[in-house]
């Protein structure tokens, strides 16, 4: 699996996604059942993350990070990680299912419970409002 | 579910619904005023589903008063942007509606009994970085608005009702709430209360699970079990969601596990503790704030 390319250093800790390499099936329960992975894998939500208009294009695409961490600390981070500060570019945009913005102090972990899709969380990133 | 048209007045009650505000200056924003008299309580009476920065504008110009005679102020301590409130040590986050605030903190912290007027203390300087984020301007806290109305959408319809929407009817909605127009908003809002689907029922309940210092909590719910031909109850929605939450910090390894008993809590929406046996798509449709999600302060018990 392609996943696990650009190891982490970063101070922020969007962990490479080893989980998902010896759990591909995170999150197939349906969430009126209950937490819907017990195994390793299920500590942590993994998700995609897709460029929008027009914004840069990563190379990893998979990601992983506890359940706590919120949208407002995968803004920063990929503000950091996309070195957006030194472009003197000040935002970044986070949609969940191509249409609404979270409120930066949503946890990473509530988004997964209610809209992930056939057991995948796409998360879209654009520098400028692509939706709403 | 049949509905008394009676019942469409709790909305407007709720709308008519507001509470008293007294902002005070901090002692130490106070210390830095070197006019003869220090600035009064300011009182507002704000109405429950609103939100803060909707009145930044007035309480920023009520200080500026006390700051603008002085020609030594380099500090720029007059920027709204360097404005935030506090509540019993707590920063206020301003996106959420002011309603929700008063239930979540003011019934869990509050060591008086008389709580009104809601006594806040307003910061000009020493901005609580990382804990909360800085006030935006009108136009930010009308994207989160909206962005929230299309959330809730996104679990009752997956989203088609307010994506058929024009523009004009999303403006009419934040326009109406700013301007204080009960029929403009709910003009419109009763379109995002209809059924798709060939439901009889929203997919998904929207609601927020607010306990003090957790993040909010947020579940998929559906108002109707399918199985048992029957509609949910809040007792239902509470159970599912605490168990679920304590179960993913369980499996997260979480040092303190959340307090799965209701008993343990009081339950709060918009300052009412209703009957935990009411269906919640009923309360969905009336108990809602604008923003379309039901909010749901959980209180526990003092031992």
């Amino acid at each position: 699996m392609s996943t696990n390319e650009g190891n982490e250093n970063d101070a922020f800790s969007i962990d490479a996604s080893n989980s998902a390499t010896n759990n591909d099936e995170v999150n197939t329960g349906s969430a009126r059942s209950g937490p819907s992975n017990d195994s390793e894998g299920g500590s942590k939500v993994v998700f995609l993350l897709k460029a929008a208009g027009g914004a840069p294009i990563l190379k990893k695409k998979k990601w992983a990070l506890p359940r706590s961490k919120t949208i407002g600390h995968i803004v920063e981070f990929l503000k950091k990680y996309m070195k957006l500060d030194a472009q003197q570019q000040q935002q970044l945009f986070l949609y969940v299912n191509q249409a609404f913005a979270p409120a930066l102090d949503t946890t990473i972990g509530s988004v997964n419970d209610c809209f992930s899709s056939e057991g995948t969380l796409v998360l879209h990133y654009a520098l400028t409002q692509a939706w709403g | 579910m049949t509905s008394l048209l009676d019942d469409k007045e709790i909305t407007r009650e709720l709308w008519q619904s507001h509470l008293p505000v007294c902002f005070i200056l901090s002692d130490e924003d106070k210390n830095k005023i070197n006019r003869s008299e220090s600035p009064e309580p300011l009182y507002l009476m704000l109405a429950r589903h609103s939100y803060f920065p909707c009145f930044i504008e007035k309480i920023h110009r009520y200080y500026c008063n006390y700051f603008k005679n002085d020609p030594n102020d380099t500090t720029n301590n007059m920027n709204p942007a360097n404005l935030w409130f506090e509540y019993e040590s707590i920063p206020l986050k301003w996106h959420y509606p002011i309603g929700v605030l008063y239930d979540l903190y003011v019934s869990s912290l509050s060591s008086i009994s008389t709580h009104v007027p809601w006594q806040i203390i307003v910061h000009l300087s020493k901005f609580p970085e990382g804990e909360i984020i800085r006030f935006p301007d009108k136009e930010s806290i009308e994207a989160h608005f909206m962005s929230t109305l299309k959330e809730a959408d996104a679990l009752k319809h997956r989203g088609q009702i307010i994506e058929d929407m024009q523009k004009r009817d999303h403006q009419q909605l934040w326009n109406s709430l700013l301007q204080d127009r009960y029929d403009g908003f709910w003009k419109i809002n009763n379109k995002l209360m209809t059924y798709t689907d060939n439901l009889q029922y929203f997919r998904y309940i929207p609601f927020r699970i607010h306990i003090l210092d957790k993040p909010f909590i947020h579940k998929l719910f559906s108002p109707f079990n399918v199985e048992e031909e029957k509609w949910t109850t809040l007792n239902d929605l509470l159970q599912f969601t605490l168990n679920h939450e304590a179960h993913c910090e369980q499996i997260t390894n979480e040092k303190k596990i959340l307090n799965t008993n209701i008993n343990d809590y009081r339950v709060i929406i918009h300052g009412i503790q209703p009957s935990l046996q009411s269906p919640v798509q009923w309360l969905s449709e009336h108990l809602s704030y604008p923003d379309n999600f039901l909010h749901i302060c959980l209180i526990e018990k003092r031992t």
